[in-house]
């Protein structure tokens, strides 16, 4: 009876397949933070946590990490200082912030330094941070080792730069700006209605888009986050003098801008941002993959529903020619 | 009452040749009554006034009538008369008349119109027209003062959201990071949960496979294995030692959150005004938490709290003068440093000394510090008001704030708080 309740034997699960996971690092000064995600995650992914900064560097220096989910306010290093560094050791693994305060600087800094996949706010939803994270790490998963390896400078051809803005003023200084310092390598569009916008999006190849968040009566943010949905190759700048926390966070996971820049415009600023534009345009049209590291959350709160088909509609006709 | 035309009053002006005794009969008549003196008009220039005082010393001397009456009344009159321009505004006619108006008052003065005569004018009416004026200042002063009270207590209240806003976003920071993995580990718990349940169903199966009499030994089999998988695929995603640890982190963090608010609820106090019998170290402490967001990572805070016998005050105020000084603090402090909050009494006062070592303030705006809307912060980033109203709290309490301030080395403030006497 004994022998005959014994179950077959199975083999324990492979562990050292752990391997073939993906690997995530997660980095937050509070340990119960990080013993909980780790549980969350520690079934199908590989997890390392640390509360140092410094030690999360030396690990993304030392192996591979699909993943890199850092807290914003930590008392040795910032998670935005954290990420900015994370770019340079490991371009490759995906950043995202898991932060429970709404500091409008830090959410700026974790676009313009560190160009982060998703801003996620504490408290989290188990089953959406799984999603989000999950589809992170995968993305770096499929990539490897891609932005690791220098770009093959293709010829050069003159590039197409919008700016949607109801300043007359701002176009003048933008052109005068860039005739100053990329004389011949940039075409300047200027549109001032969220029309205007879609004509040229309809006739111009453009690589770079530079826009209010509001032109005129028109809220840009649909058109951005819509834009961004069916169209990663184009990079968006922000330019605006408009500051608001849940705002921003939108246009992070589900407009995934390039660079958030305040007015009144600054010409460093404006140009570095365009500098910086470019070459990750470049990077998506060389090597087309790459555009998954901007993918964007569906867009949420649009409420014309006439933009998403013209901008789809684009996107075919783009598409054939 | 603007100017002067108002009180002006159109009497037949005198001729110059009327004689004594006729003025001495216009007198007697009721119409003049109100009159102190006549004015003496010669083509509509005024030339003098003959006061009722003047012609009657004349008429009621001895023989007066006799040798004076029948004499033109441009010999007696006063040829200097007080003329006052119809257009002059009623406060600079007072001025002037007051002036130069002879003592004891016999005599009106004379209203002209461009130099000519235009009417006559009664001290007594210039005084009414004086009350009435200050009686609408009075008013509108009353007007402007309460607005100012108003709009200060609005500027006191909006100073006070905006440190509380700051609070707040701080507080809720503070609890989102508890909440997060509270939230987490309830949401794993509840996944290991469904598994334990489903697996508990599977043994029940298993169980009641084994009490029956015709037994599947297949599907006993089955049921088995199927149990052995689920048993493997909960121990290895939820390990013993790691859900006790998700508990006890849980447990933890909930009381963290209980913390935190139940010091919110002490330090607001809004369900009390004020109480008598407070101990001021637990004003601190309740304030050391709020601030909390503010202080970590940066400043480095050392407490030093005697046994304090208790004080009589309202804890809220209080709570927002020791949120005020500990905020200065740190903000005085540049990269890290250090604030000591040491607390103690004297038998008659209890002290609280808040020391930073942050940057200190300059000597020449130490005398400045509590004066409403002084500040060394950008434009928009302080009202300037703070250390006003802490000044006033204190006041308010009979206490007493004391700041000494040396550049480079920091800032010591001491509030000073009378005990509250023992009934």
């Amino acid at each position: 009876m004994i022998d005959m309740i014994t179950p077959p034997v199975k083999p324990a699960r492979p562990m050292q397949n752990a391997d073939l996971r993906p690997t995530l690092l997660f980095v937050d000064d509070e340990e119960r933070i990080l013993r909980s995600l780790r549980m969350l995650f520690a079934a199908n992914f590989r997890v390392l946590v640390t509360t140092d900064g410094h030690e999360a560097l030396e690990i993304l220096k030392r192996e591979k990490v699909h993943a890199l989910i850092s807290d914003q306010r930590m008392p040795l290093m910032s998670g935005v200082d954290l990420l900015r560094q994370a770019r340079d050791i490991a371009p490759d693994t995906m950043r995202l912030l898991l932060t429970g305060y709404s500091d409008i600087e830090a959410i700026i800094g974790s676009i313009n330094d560190g160009e982060v996949f998703r801003y996620i706010n504490k408290p989290w939803n188990a089953d959406e941070i799984r999603a989000i994270v999950g589809e992170a790490a995968n993305i770096a998963m499929s990539l490897g080792q891609m932005l690791a390896k220098p770009l093959e400078q293709s010829a050069k051809e003159i590039r197409g730069i919008l700016l949607v803005d109801d300043s007359a003023e701002i176009a003048n200084n933008l052109r005068e700006y860039i005739d100053d310092s990329f004389p011949g390598a940039f075409h300047l569009e200027w549109a001032n209605t969220l029309n205007d916008a879609m004509a040229f999006l309809e006739t111009r190849k453009l690589s770079v888009i530079i826009s209010d968040i509001n032109v005129g009566r028109d809220d840009m943010t649909p058109f951005i986050k819509t834009l961004k949905h069916f169209h990663p190759h184009i990079v968006t700048i922000v330019l605006t003098n408009f500051r608001d926390t849940s705002l921003l966070v939108e246009l992070i996971n589900q407009g995934q801008i390039h660079r958030f820049l305040p007015k009144p415009m600054r010409k460093s600023m404006v140009l570095r941002g365009i500098q910086s534009g470019m070459v990750l345009a470049d990077e998506i049209r060389l090597r087309p993959a790459a555009k998954q590291r901007h993918k964007v959350e569906t867009p949420k709160n649009i409420p014309d529903a006439g933009i998403i088909s013209r901008i789809r509609g684009l996107f075919r006709s783009a598409s054939k020619s | 009452m603007e100017n002067i035309a108002e009180l002006s009053i159109a009497v037949e002006p005198l001729t110059s040749d009327i004689t004594i005794a006729d003025v001495g009969d216009l007198f007697l008549q009721p119409a003049y009554d109100r009159f102190l003196s006549l004015p003496v008009v010669r083509d509509g220039e005024p030339l003098g006034v003959i006061s009722r005082y003047h012609v009657q010393r004349i008429l009621m001397g001895r023989y007066g009538r006799e040798l004076q009456g029948a004499k033109a009344v441009k010999h007696f009159m006063n040829n200097s008369p007080l003329l006052v321009s119809v257009d002059r505004p009623v406060e600079e006619a007072s001025h002037h008349i007051t002036r130069n108006i002879a003592f004891p008052i016999t005599e009106d003065f004379i209203i002209t119109d461009g130099g000519n005569y235009h009417g006559v004018g009664f001290v007594i009416n210039l005084l009414r027209g004086l009350e009435d004026k200050l009686i609408t200042k009075n008013k509108s002063l009353a007007q402007s003062f309460s607005q100012l009270q108003a709009s200060q207590s609005q500027l006191v209240q909006s100073e006070k959201m905006a440190s509380l806003g700051q609070m707040v976003a701080g507080v809720a920071h503070e609890i989102n990071t508890p909440l997060g993995y509270v939230h987490n580990n309830v949401e794993m718990a509840r996944a290991a949960y469904d598994q334990l349940a489903t697996l508990n169903e599977k043994y029940e199966q298993l169980i009641s496979m084994l009490q029956s009499p015709d037994l599947d030994e297949r599907a006993m089999q089955t049921q088995f294995s199927e149990i052995q998988e689920m048993r493997e695929e909960f121990s290895n995603t939820f390990q013993h030692d790691e859900m006790r640890g998700l508990f006890s982190d849980t447990l933890y963090g909930l009381g963290q959150i209980s913390d935190i608010v139940s010091n919110l609820k002490n330090f607001s106090r809004l369900d009390q005004a004020m109480v008598s019998n407070i101990d001021l170290n637990q004003c601190v402490d309740s304030t050391l938490v709020i601030a909390n967001n503010l202080i970590k990572h940066k400043v480095e805070v050392i407490r030093d709290l005697g046994v304090l016998p208790k004080v009589r005050c309202a804890p809220s105020q209080i709570n927002q003068v020791l949120l005020n000084l500990i905020t200065n603090a740190v903000h005085a402090i540049e990269d890290r440093g250090r604030i000591m909050i040491s607390t103690f009494s004297d038998g008659q006062f209890v002290h609280i000394i808040i020391r930073d070592s942050g940057k200190g303030i300059p000597a020449e705006n130490l005398s400045k510090i509590f004066d409403p809307f002084f500040t060394t912060k950008p434009i928009g980033e302080g009202t300037g008001l703070g250390l006003s109203i802490t000044f006033k709290i204190i006041r308010d309490h009979q206490g007493y704030i004391r700041v000494k301030s040396r550049v480079g080395k920091g800032t010591a403030f001491c509030v000073s708080l009378p005990i509250a006497e023992q009934p």
